[in-house]
């Protein structure tokens, strides 16, 4: 197990690495510059400008301090915002963004599993597609025009919950319904379609022929089984969750981490793409490595430390 | 069967009431930056809503204002609470014009050249110190300092001195400007400049006191820490999310104040900022741009004029536009009137020359009127210079033209309204190209394109800003386009110190921008405000910031 982690920090190390790389050529590749405004003002100013974010110096040497920034995750200031720092730009915004991120998930695995269970249970009876009529409605709709759509209704018209904006519980309610709901359905789906294959497998009906009360049959016999493609899934969603959805932060308002990935692109902000793209590559690589090793702890027959753990 | 369903829901019916109820213990605990932050704000945000007895005004400021560091932060979102968190020797009025602020009053040199400023005795910072000279120094020797990389250092050059320090090659001592007393300020222009004293209401010129600044650089990105001589404090500032203006008691004109509270959010969306406008969270909004028909004609609609301009670029060296009259049919083949009234449906004045409304020369005449309409729509007389053009070059068809936009649903709208027109009226077909902004921008610098899309909004209160933009070795022209007489005169017009003399010089000089045509106009920028009933003077400068100093809530 341990030579199984170590083997595979290496690995994490070198993915960050090489995706750090990519990003660092490919963001100087494309056209354009942090200081290209409408109103460009001088040429003086940027001059002053470049050299003041160690934009005149060469490619390599710029690439060296890069590097030197990733070791020491220090990003140094944000080109757009002079006087911040990248790490504080996400210092601020990811527990904001990771806070509606865990509620999220948390939502929606309960009730995705809970309605992929019952969908399941209840195999094509009313509950079932009632059940998967909410999840494919739920996949299909876009998250933006739910939260366009809650906020009309809940907020301004019945007046229920804040519109917008994040400063008590209250705020987050609307948020997490318009982010858990497409996660919820996929869950949904996944859970009871292999919930169903896993039902008619010889061990339930063994487990039945002992006398085992069904919930137990269900929970601890079942659902086990029947979650692997669901934990599959879970890595990514939660990298993607966590840090933050710029859509959504942005009809909400809410003080997150998204808008960095879309505004640090749209603004060539160099040092702002550095940063949340080693962080968000950090962050998956964690959570992959986090989900293999729920793999064995879910199924005793899957091996780690043996070839075929990944 | 029915017993683990139930015991089901009833876990799942826990968890999500754990998840509504846990949020409040964990926003503290998460976050360990804004743990002690948090909980005194929940507090007294709080309360501010719910007593009666303040008023505040509920604003929204769209995004995190880039900096408060007056250099640095060189956009409306950062000038909209600096302008009111601090102020300049002088202030732009209710009619958009500078007047005394901090300054009580100044002197000015026979040949227009230095400027003697006189400190109010009662202006006074935040925390209590007085408003002295030296902080004015402090301030403009360090935003002309290349160490600090000011976008806004340009505006600098005006003073004697300041375009050397800024390029590397003079030194900070031969700025001119000088405390001559504890509140005295002397400062030396390069050439007599009339509207000087409105480039000094920039936030760019504020003050910074600088025992604070020297003592904590970072003085500006706290609200505790925050001190200003405005008619507002900066009372909470939550950095993404909010911040609360309280009036400032120091102020030298505190009872001009009426507002006793002015909170911010940082709502991005314009759909959201409607939705918390209609749900009573906003007291003013912008309208969505979909609703903008709607919405444009109700009584709750501010509309007032901004000085900007929106345009189309040709590019002069390249086929076909490097002809005078093939870019001339181009342009009087628009139909400017006909873009505002049924394309962008949002009031703006249609444009028929680059110089904006709202600059009055000596005698009191607007620019835009007095120098007339530079270029009329004209289907028959473009459709003749066409055909002349064409003859002149040799053209038995026109070459390929290519109008090019960044990627926006109006700037499209428009790009189609006059690819429309250009087929119409020239029987033209061109094609259309959109980029990404950045792209668009960097093509645009290095002449790749043939007809682009541009815009341009004034920097400060005078003509010349907009007219500078096409001497030929400005950055912001872009179009090739190169004229010596035009820059023999725009060179004049700042050197100028005879003020009716100046302006002749830039009314000549826009006649000869479009004698040439390397551009076309289509319409000036407007600011379009829903307020509520109970909410009035808010004044929004065609320059760009925001004065709560007179605003008021019922």
């Amino acid at each position: 197990m341990l030579k199984y982690i170590v083997k595979r920090f290496f690995l994490m190390i070198l993915t960050i690495f090489i995706i750090a790389t990519l990003t660092f050529f490919l963001m100087n590749a494309i056209p354009g510059s942090p200081f290209n405004e409408e109103k460009t003002s001088n040429a003086v100013v940027q001059q002053n400008l470049e050299k003041h974010f160690n934009l005149d110096k060469p490619l390599p040497v710029q690439y060296v301090l890069y590097l030197k920034s990733i070791i020491t995750f220090d990003f140094g200031p944000s080109i757009k915002q002079p006087t911040e720092t990248v790490n504080s730009l996400l210092g601020r915004g990811f527990p904001i963004s990771a806070e509606l991120g865990i509620w999220t998930i948390l939502v929606a695995l309960i009730s995705g599993i809970t309605l992929g269970v019952v969908a399941a249970l209840r195999h094509n009876k009313l509950i079932d597609y009632t059940a998967m009529t909410i999840a494919v409605l739920g996949i299909s709709i876009p998250n933006f025009v739910l939260a366009t759509l809650v906020i009309q209704v809940i907020a301004v018209d019945l007046k229920l919950l804040p519109a917008a904006t994040w400063n008590s519980p209250q705020h987050m309610i609307l948020p997490i319904i318009a982010l858990a709901t497409g996660p919820m359905a996929i869950i949904a789906r996944l859970t009871r379609s292999s919930m169903l294959e896993t039902l008619t497998q010889d061990y339930i009906k063994t487990a039945r022929a002992k006398g085992l009360s069904p919930f137990k049959i269900v929970v601890k016999h079942a659902l086990r089984n029947a979650l692997m493609p669901v934990v599959t899934i879970l890595g990514t969603l939660l990298a993607g969750v966590l840090t933050g959805t710029f859509v959504i932060e942005k009809i909400f308002a809410i003080p997150g981490m998204g808008k960095y990935f879309v505004q640090g692109i749209n603004q060539r902000d160099y040092p702002v793409i550095m940063g949340t793209t080693v962080f968000y590559s950090t962050f998956l690589v964690m959570m992959l490595f986090l989900v293999d090793i729920m793999y064995g702890v879910l199924d005793p027959r899957i091996k780690l430390h043996k070839k075929g753990g990944e | 069967m029915k017993k683990w369903l139930m015991l089901l829901l009833t876990v799942l019916f826990a968890f999500t009431l754990a998840a509504c109820t846990a949020t409040d213990s964990s926003g503290d605990g998460d976050s360990d930056e804004t743990e002690t932050e948090n909980e005194d704000n929940s507090g007294e945000t709080n309360e501010d809503t719910s007593g009666d007895d303040v008023t505040t005004l509920n604003l929204n400021n769209g995004q995190n204002p880039t900096s408060l560091d007056p250099p640095k932060g060189f956009d409306s979102a950062s000038w909209n609470v600096l302008n009111n968190l601090m102020e300049g020797l002088t202030r732009l009025g209710k009619e958009h014009t500078p007047e005394a602020a901090t300054a009580e009053d100044w002197k000015v040199s026979e040949d227009g050249t230095v400027y003697t400023f006189m400190i109010r005795d009662n202006a006074k910072w935040s925390n209590g110190d007085d408003v002295t000279a030296g902080d004015f120094v402090y301030a403009w020797k360090r935003l002309l300092d290349p160490e600090t990389a000011s976008p806004a250092a340009f505006l600098g050059y005006f003073i004697k001195g300041g375009e050397a320090f800024n390029k590397g090659e003079g030194s900070k001592e031969d700025v001119m400007v000088e405390a001559v007393s504890e509140k005295e300020l002397k400062v030396t222009l390069e050439a007599p400049t009339g509207f000087f004293t409105h480039v000094i209401s920039n936030p760019a010129f504020f003050p910074i006191n600088e025992s604070v600044a020297t003592e904590n650089p970072e003085w500006f990105a706290e609200a505790d820490s925050f001190v200003g001589n405005g008619p507002f404090n900066l009372a909470e500032y939550n950095k993404d999310k909010d911040m609360l203006l309280k009036k400032n008691e120091n102020y030298w004109d505190a009872e001009t104040v009426t507002l006793e509270q002015v909170h911010f959010a940082m709502v991005d969306d314009t759909n959201t900022e409607y939705q918390l406008f209609e749900s009573g969270d906003l007291d003013v909004s912008e309208i969505p741009s979909e609703m903008s028909e709607e919405l444009i004609d109700s009584d709750a609609v501010s509309i007032t004029e901004q000085a900007g301009t929106y345009f189309y670029r040709f590019n002069v060296t390249e086929e076909p536009f490097q002809n005078e009259k093939i870019r001339k049919a181009f342009a009087l083949a628009v139909d400017q009137q006909e873009i505002v009234e049924y394309v962008t449906k949002n009031k703006e004045q249609p444009a028929y020359g680059f110089v904006s409304y709202g600059f009055q020369d000596p005698s009191g005449n607007d620019f835009r009127e007095q120098n007339g309409n530079m270029l009329e729509t004209d289907p028959e007389k473009a459709k003749q210079l066409l055909e002349e053009g064409m003859k002149e070059e040799g053209y038995d068809e026109l070459p390929e033209v290519t109008l090019t936009y960044n990627t926006s649903e109006s700037h499209k709208a428009i790009a189609e309204a006059l690819q429309q027109k250009f087929k119409t009226v020239l029987d033209v077909e061109i094609g259309l190209e959109n980029t990404e902004w950045n792209v668009f921008l960097q093509d645009q610098k290095d002449l790749k394109h043939q007809l682009s899309r541009s815009s341009f909004l004034a920097d400060y209160g005078d003509p010349i800003n907009f007219l500078e933009s096409f001497t030929s070795d400005s950055v912001m022209n872009r179009t090739g386009w190169s004229n010596d007489e035009y820059d023999q005169l725009i060179a004049d017009a700042k050197a100028e110190s005879s003020d009716e003399k100046r302006w002749e010089l830039m009314y000549e000089a826009e006649k000869i921008l479009f004698e040439e045509m390397p551009i076309f106009p289509v319409h000036f920028y407007n600011h379009v405000f829903l307020n509520k009933d109970n909410v009035s003077d808010i004044i929004r400068h065609p320059v760009g910031y925001l004065e709560l100093k007179w605003a008021s809530k019922e």
